[in-house]
């Protein structure tokens, strides 16, 4: 660099970045908007999901299920838990890692990148919309499900599994921007960050309770952070834990989501960096 | 920069050189896609690079955007190095209008592309939606400007990527084959946008391969082929590379029994040759001279054996000639 380069404050900088974010947010607002029949789509899927698993519901003993404080659940009740924080992943992880794929295919990922935006400010902009409207939708979905499906959460359980949310949106954010880094380098990184997504939901208990599995894979399965994420949530929402059961998990998340967050960035930075230095980057 | 104003970076000074790049050089695999390219670019100048599909134009763009690194050479932008530390900072004083099409949301409005993008540059949203409106007049799409992107015609999205790039006022426009399949009319509003930029002290590169096109309009010129420079130097200087060995003639013979065609092909076959110009035609012909003949010594050959030079005239222009010259250089 230049000596006479100009070293502007960090702070300064690092607020003119953060003002750009509200534009992302806009941007894709609009955009949405201009989808309306998937954006109502969105919500009519979630609406028959419910009801796809109040059926099966009814074929599930409970007695198969675990109990949250004492308290056995029903399948609707314990499945609902799963679905809201695993749809949650996949649509956030999924939208992160197409958010860069998406400004490929479109051409307008150069346009960007020719801005004086930071990578970091397009990455953490090209999500913020979804970053914002996932937890509604997952709000949304557990009052349609107590509302509608009969099914009975502690309302003092919603704000600890929103803390819950804090830690885990980073963890998930960070296995985005890995996926999006896979993207950048592969171009059809999605796959790889789809297959992983799988892995990590088929062990954590969403749909039926990780007891279930062989012994070898139970083991793993208590480590997988969703499953850390899922088992608090429960006790909070079905248990009505409160606050109890959420520390020791956001304990046990911190070091996933630090983790996560470190490998995605550096892993973000050094496709970036290969990608300028092949000259590749607006190829898709 | 907090508003649309031309701005004077920190740490730069009045004097620096716009663009200054010495021996960059970039390959891609096996291919060099610029070997030891320099290029000066001086402010209030279009610098036009010229040269044929694969030349490096776009490969020397997108190194001076930050797009690409180069692997030897040296680059300064206002007199800031931008690769490594100082390429966010420098971007703020680069603009470019891509060569490509889709480079907007097009399902939103241009108003919210230029809004959003005007954003990106650091305005507040009230500056950005503000130069937003100013920049759309300036191209003409103020009544379009609502509208979404996705229905703009080829044209108007040229002119949206024109007026996106001059949100900033920036001292340097890269413009990438910014007229490439516009009709003339449109080509002609894209240049003078960019005229009007050249006017407020705008340093402009200009990328294409249409020779027509940077006659009256460049400043210098930098002739690119196969990664290298060719030439560098002044539309007219680029102009006298050119020795215009082929011409367009019209003949007809004093005696109409004589085949025109046969009679200029005997009487020309040391000095050249001669080919119909089109088909049938034996009249219009083309005349292309060996090296060093002069065309006076074979108009007056031919008058002499009973032909009428009827016109006579450049078959190329001189600029299309020295393109010709310069891209055929290595090969020859």
């Amino acid at each position: 660099m230049n000596s006479a380069t100009p070293a502007p404050a960090r702070l300064e900088t690092l607020l003119g970045e953060l003002r750009k974010v509200p534009a992302f947010f806009r941007r894709d607002l609009l955009v949405a908007w201009s989808y309306r029949l998937a954006f109502f789509s969105d919500w009519i899927n979630l609406i028959v999901q419910l009801v796809v698993f109040f059926y099966v519901a009814k074929l599930v003993d409970p007695r198969n299920l675990p109990s949250y404080n004492g308290v056995a659940p029903t399948y609707m009740e314990f499945v609902g838990v799963g679905i809201a924080l695993t749809s949650f992943m996949q649509v956030a992880l999924g939208r992160v890692v197409a958010a860069i794929r998406t400004e490929q295919l479109q051409g307008t990922l150069e346009a960007l990148l020719v801005t004086p935006t930071s990578p970091a400010t397009i990455q953490i902009g090209s999500v913020v919309y979804d970053l914002a409207y996932i937890p509604i939708r997952t709000v949304a979905f557990l009052v349609l499900a107590a509302l509608f499906f009969g099914i009975h959460y502690f309302a003092s359980g919603l704000l600890p599994v929103c803390v819950i949310l804090l830690v885990f949106i980073p963890f998930i954010w960070g296995l985005g921007i890995l996926g999006a880094a896979a993207t950048l380098t592969f171009r059809r990184g999605s796959g790889i960050v789809g297959f992983g997504a799988s892995v990590l939901t088929l062990g954590s208990g969403s749909y039926f309770p990780v007891q279930l599995f062989p012994g070898w894979v139970q083991a793993p399965a208590q480590l997988n952070p969703i499953t850390i994420a899922l088992d608090a949530s429960r006790e909070a929402l079905i248990g009505g834990t409160g606050w109890s059961q959420i520390l020791p998990a956001v304990l046990t998340l911190v070091p996933f989501m630090i983790l996560s967050l470190a490998v995605g960035i550096i892993t973000w930075r050094w496709a970036l960096r290969r990608e300028r230095r092949k000259g590749t980057i607006g190829l898709y | 920069m907090t508003d649309g104003s031309s701005i004077q970076a920190p740490g730069t000074t009045v004097g620096e050189r716009p663009i200054e790049a010495e021996g960059l050089s970039r390959r891609f695999g096996a291919v060099r896609a610029l070997r030891d390219v320099s290029l000066r670019v001086e402010r209030g100048e279009v610098h036009a690079l010229l040269g044929p599909n694969g030349a490096g134009k776009t490969t020397l763009l997108r190194i001076l955007t930050g797009l690409v690194d180069p692997d030897e050479g040296r680059l300064r932008i206002l007199g800031i190095d931008p690769i490594g530390g100082a390429a966010q900072y420098v971007k703020r004083l680069v603009a470019v209008v891509p060569s490509g099409d889709r480079t907007f949301y097009l399902r939103i409005s241009g108003l919210e592309n230029l809004v959003f993008f005007g954003r990106l540059l650091g305005l507040p949203r009230s500056r950005a939606a503000e130069r937003a409106w100013e920049c759309l007049a300036a191209v003409g799409l103020t009544d379009a400007a609502k509208g979404r992107v996705g229905v703009y015609s080829h044209g108007m999205q040229k002119r949206l990527a024109v007026a996106r790039a001059l949100m900033a006022d920036p001292p340097i426009l890269l413009v990438d084959e910014a007229t490439h399949d516009l009709d003339p009319q449109g080509a002609r509003t894209v240049q003078g946008l960019v005229t009007g930029a050249v006017e407020r002290g705008a340093a402009v590169v200009w990328a294409t391969q249409r020779v027509d096109e940077i006659r009256g309009f460049a400043d210098r010129v930098t002739f690119l082929d196969r990664g290298a420079v060719r030439f560098c130097g002044s539309v007219p200087q680029l102009m006298a590379v050119s020795i215009t060995q082929r011409f367009a003639v019209h003949l007809r013979a004093r005696d109409r029994g004589l085949d025109v065609l046969s009679v200029a092909r005997d009487v020309v076959r040391s000095m050249g040759v001669v080919d119909p110009l089109s088909g049938e035609d034996r009249e219009h012909l083309v005349l292309s001279l060996r090296e060093g003949v002069i065309l006076g010594d074979a108009l007056a050959a031919l008058t002499a054996s009973g032909v009428q030079v009827l016109a006579c005239r450049d078959e190329r222009s001189g600029l299309e000639e020295a393109f010709l010259r310069l891209a055929s250089k290595e090969t020859s």
